[in-house]
């Protein structure tokens, strides 16, 4: 890649997985609003802002970062396997990544009842906190390897480098 | 977010110092890293099997027909999904 298209690709980078981040944030907060708010208007109105936070802003950004996460790592000399950080936080995203489109609907179907005004003590669940609060911590994690990007290269990442110093003397 | 490329390794573990000659070996985050993953995933399996099985991929189906939850007949009957929303 050319720098400029580089550059261009680190931005979509960042910009799709800090707001994935931060879209989770607010899931999280209305997961805990449906929870713990007494008006029923309110608590089927955060279960349906789920729904459409799911599937509007949370399954793009997560597509989107995995997929500009790829472009990245095999765009630049740090590859898709070759470095640990890199490697794990690719498994991570991608776990993530599958729960959340797995977990939709779960979602569709709280905010189907929430449209029905079906019973409250039916609707409550601490199911969406509980996902939303475990997606957070692992979007934190990789926000962290991220930046930090600790050392250590992977035995294929090895050979990628002995290969590419016998072939520059 | 990997950018500007380099060779962090280089310094790092290729470390040669008295008795220490080329490390290559797995980084100690690594294995800390593999070792808390190990018991998250312990414990999830734990927390299913407490549950009687009862998440997972079925659950999460509306019609809960692959073992998981299954919503009430009323609720399904009734049940039109957002326009939009399906894919």
């Amino acid at each position: 890649m050319t720098p400029r298209v580089r550059k261009f690709a680190l931005t979509a980078h960042v910009i799709s997985s800090v707001g994935w981040l931060g879209a989770i944030a607010v899931f999280l907060a209305l997961s805990v609003a449906g929870l713990t708010i007494r008006d029923a208007q309110m608590v089927r109105a955060a279960y349906l802002a789920m729904e459409l936070t799911a599937w509007s802003v949370l399954v793009p950004l997560a597509l989107a970062s995995l997929l500009s996460g790829l472009v990245q790592s095999l765009g630049t000399p740090w590859g898709l396997f070759q470095h640990y950080w890199v490697l794990v936080k690719l498994l991570l995203t991608m776990l993530a990544t599958i729960v959340l489109l797995m977990y939709t609907q779960t979602i569709s179907y709280t905010a189907g009842l929430a449209a029905e005004s079906a019973d409250l003590r039916e609707l409550r669940n601490p199911s969406p906190a509980l996902h939303a609060g475990a997606a957070l911590l692992v979007l934190l994690v990789t926000t962290t390897l991220a930046v930090y990007k600790p050392r250590g290269r992977t035995p294929y990442g090895w050979r990628k480098q002995h290969e590419q110093a016998v072939s520059q003397p | 977010m990997t950018d500007s490329p380099p060779d962090p390794d280089a310094r790092a573990d290729t470390r040669a110092g008295p008795g220490r000659g080329l490390t290559t070996s797995t980084p100690r985050w690594v294995k800390v890293f593999g070792i808390i993953a190990l018991v998250l995933i312990l414990l999830v399996v734990v927390m299913l099997l407490i549950g009687g099985g009862s998440h997972g991929p079925g659950r999460h189906t509306p019609s809960g027909d692959a073992g998981g939850r299954t919503p009430p007949t009323s609720v399904t009957e009734g049940h039109t999904p957002p326009d939009g929303h399906r894919r």
